[in-house]
């Protein structure tokens, strides 16, 4: 009943956080736990004390001041500078650009929202298609939850209780190979379908888009020194990056005005709010997993199936893509990694970095699949096409991610020789 | 005429909210910024991450609130975008009808917890409420604000209210009609 409450209301278009609100007190009425009600409320606030969750509207508003301070317009340009000549060009931009930018702004879905707005029409006027430029943008998008300082990585720290920092030194050379497949994907289809071409920059412009871009580079800098070196918790540097990005887009660049803080912090406490939110309907969801002793049900099942952690993690990986489509990115790792940590840990002897890193790839994933993929729709609306059309030209991309990911799951050096 | 009356106040208490939760958003920076700062100085100011953690709580349910009004919340709308214009419409004043019916849920569970009768029947005396009720929601410190956590914890019924007046207002205002921030 709880369940058919649940799937009903989730594909009813009810919001997200008030599904699994709703869902935990069906299953509270008829487990007969009504003293739990008396606590509901509370619990639902509690959800959000906590310090990690800081870093999200923190990070938001750096992406926010970058946008809006010219920095994502001339960290685009230095990309130009690289691959703006090759055939397809302009692919290649957006992808570097967005490997860029998922250094700096660490939530998916807000990099889709931001770079798809800057992207799409510039790649369209070039004579891409629309719906394929949406999705190489959504693809890039991709790259946020491993390239550091990712919001998942972040709050999959705060809830297994290891180093923030070594979680983003985990997820650097995953990252890398991610892109460097997406390069090998745009390349094949570059071969099949006639990419427009762009131009090269002359030296002198070409020097001044790299010097111009410079100061932008500061911020990715900024975050993960501090946060690597000690100096900051990611919470901090998420702060200082925030700063930072005001001052450049202000006295360096000279496009952000300090009246336009306002609307900046609108849109910030909207969008992060978003997010915030389901962290705490998930938390009254939690009591559902916690008295159903899901956690333990699944380990005596999985456990009686393989000993092989690879084997398990393929598992795991068939589990979350599923449970990534359903759910949005984030309310799903809060969800799902008190249930498979302990087994990923207590029975198969992985480590929890390499466990993080490919749960963080996997629900990434689900978050551009459908039907719920939260990044997929964002793509669609920020750039007015159908989600079916970015669909027809993503799956290569997705399909790049899931070999990666294989990868990461079968050699745990990929994510853990960083760390020694 | 009512649904418009009461679309405006919905309108205003909305646009009333995303301000204080802009406002609440500067607030957590600077207090973030306050600590590096000062720790930097070897003088930690012991309140300020506490300090931050709730101006982000309020900030959550303040907006979380708004976004009903705004329709900005996350839903999963692939099997509503198949349905016809009519369809669709019917569909989405259902949406609003579970909105108002977990806001209400949610204005009877703040009511349950606060229990703002028996306090009143205590005379508004904490201790005898407690003795009463075995609620001890009156009594809870914060760990560092140095006041009481119900203050805090205001924001749950303010967000039920705020959520009700919203839901409602949908529901007898078309959809379509509500304009952005």
């Amino acid at each position: 009943m709880t369940a058919a409450l649940f799937l009903v209301l989730l594909f009813g278009a009810v919001p997200i956080s008030i599904v699994l609100a709703m869902t935990a007190m069906s299953y509270i009425s008829q487990s007969g736990n009504a003293v739990l009600f008396d606590s509901f409320a509370q619990q639902m606030f509690a959800g959000t004390e906590n310090y990690g969750l800081l870093a999200i509207p923190l990070f938001m508003l750096t992406g926010e001041l970058m946008n809006e301070g010219g920095m994502t317009k001339r960290l685009v340009n230095a990309a130009r500078v690289l691959v703006g000549g090759f055939r397809g060009g302009l692919v290649w931009i957006n992808l570097l650009a967005n490997m860029f930018m998922a250094a700096i702004i660490g939530s998916a879905v807000s990099q889709i929202a931001v770079m798809s707005r800057a992207m799409v029409p510039a790649m369209e006027r070039e004579g891409y298609d629309r719906g394929f430029a949406a999705a190489t943008t959504a693809a890039g998008g991709l790259l946020a939850p491993v390239i550091p300082p990712s919001m998942l990585f972040v709050i999959y720290g705060v809830l297994a209780q290891i180093p923030i920092g070594d979680m983003f030194l985990a997820g650097i050379l995953p990252g890398l190979l991610m892109a460097g497949s997406f390069f090998v994907v745009v390349t094949l289809i570059g071969l099949a379908a006639e990419f427009p071409k762009g131009d090269w920059m002359s030296a002198p412009d070409a020097l001044r888009a790299i010097l111009a871009a410079l100061p932008a580079a500061l911020i990715p800098v900024a975050i993960i020194g501090g946060i690597v070196l000690g100096i900051a918790t990611p919470t901090e540097s998420a702060a200082v990056a925030s700063l930072i990005a005001f001052l450049l887009g202000w006295l360096v660049y000279g496009e952000l005005k300090p009246s336009h803080l306002s609307a900046l912090f609108l849109r910030t406490a909207q969008n992060a709010s978003l997010v915030i939110f389901m962290v705490a309907a998930a938390n009254v969801f939690g009591w559902v997993v916690i008295y159903e002793a899901i956690p333990q049900k699944l380990a005596a099942l999985i456990t009686s199936l393989t000993s092989d952690p690879f084997v398990f993690l393929l598992i795991v990986m068939g589990a979350l893509l599923l449970v990534g489509m359903l759910i949005d990115g984030i309310a799903a790792l809060i969800l799902v990694t008190p249930i498979l940590l302990p087994i990923a840990t207590g029975d198969y002897g992985i480590s929890p970095f390499q466990f993080g890193v490919v749960i963080s790839i996997n629900l990434a994933l689900g978050l551009l699949t459908p039907p719920v993929g939260v990044g997929l729709y964002i793509a669609a609306s920020m750039s007015d096409v159908k989600p079916t059309a970015i669909l027809a030209a993503l799956w290569p991309f997705l399909i790049a991610v899931l070999l990666v990911l294989l990868a990461v799951c079968y050699f745990p050096s990929l994510s853990l020789i960083l760390l020694d | 005429m009512r649904g418009r009356v009461l679309h405006r106040i919905s309108h205003a208490w909305a646009r009333a909210e995303m301000c204080v939760a802009a406002v609440l958003a500067a607030a957590i920076t600077c207090l973030v910024l306050l600590n590096v700062v000062t720790r930097a100085m070897s003088a930690s100011i012991f309140w300020v991450d506490e300090a931050a953690i709730y101006a982000m709580t309020w900030m959550t349910f303040l907006a979380a609130s708004a976004a009903v009004h705004f329709s900005h919340s996350v839903s999963v709308t692939l099997l509503t975008d198949m349905l016809p214009r009519p369809a669709l419409d019917i569909a989405r004043r259902v949406v609003d009808a579970i909105v108002l019916i977990f806001a209400l849920l949610m204005l009877w569970l703040c009511w349950r917890w606060f229990l703002p009768l028996d306090l009143a029947r205590a005379g508004f005396d904490s201790v005898a409420f407690q003795g009463e009720t075995f609620n001890f929601i009156y009594a809870e410190p914060t760990l560092t604000l140095g006041i009481r956590k119900f203050w805090l914890w205001l924001i749950m019924p303010l967000f039920a209210a705020g959520l009700t007046l919203h839901a409602v207002s949908n529901l007898v205002h078309p959809r379509s009609e509500t304009a952005a921030p």
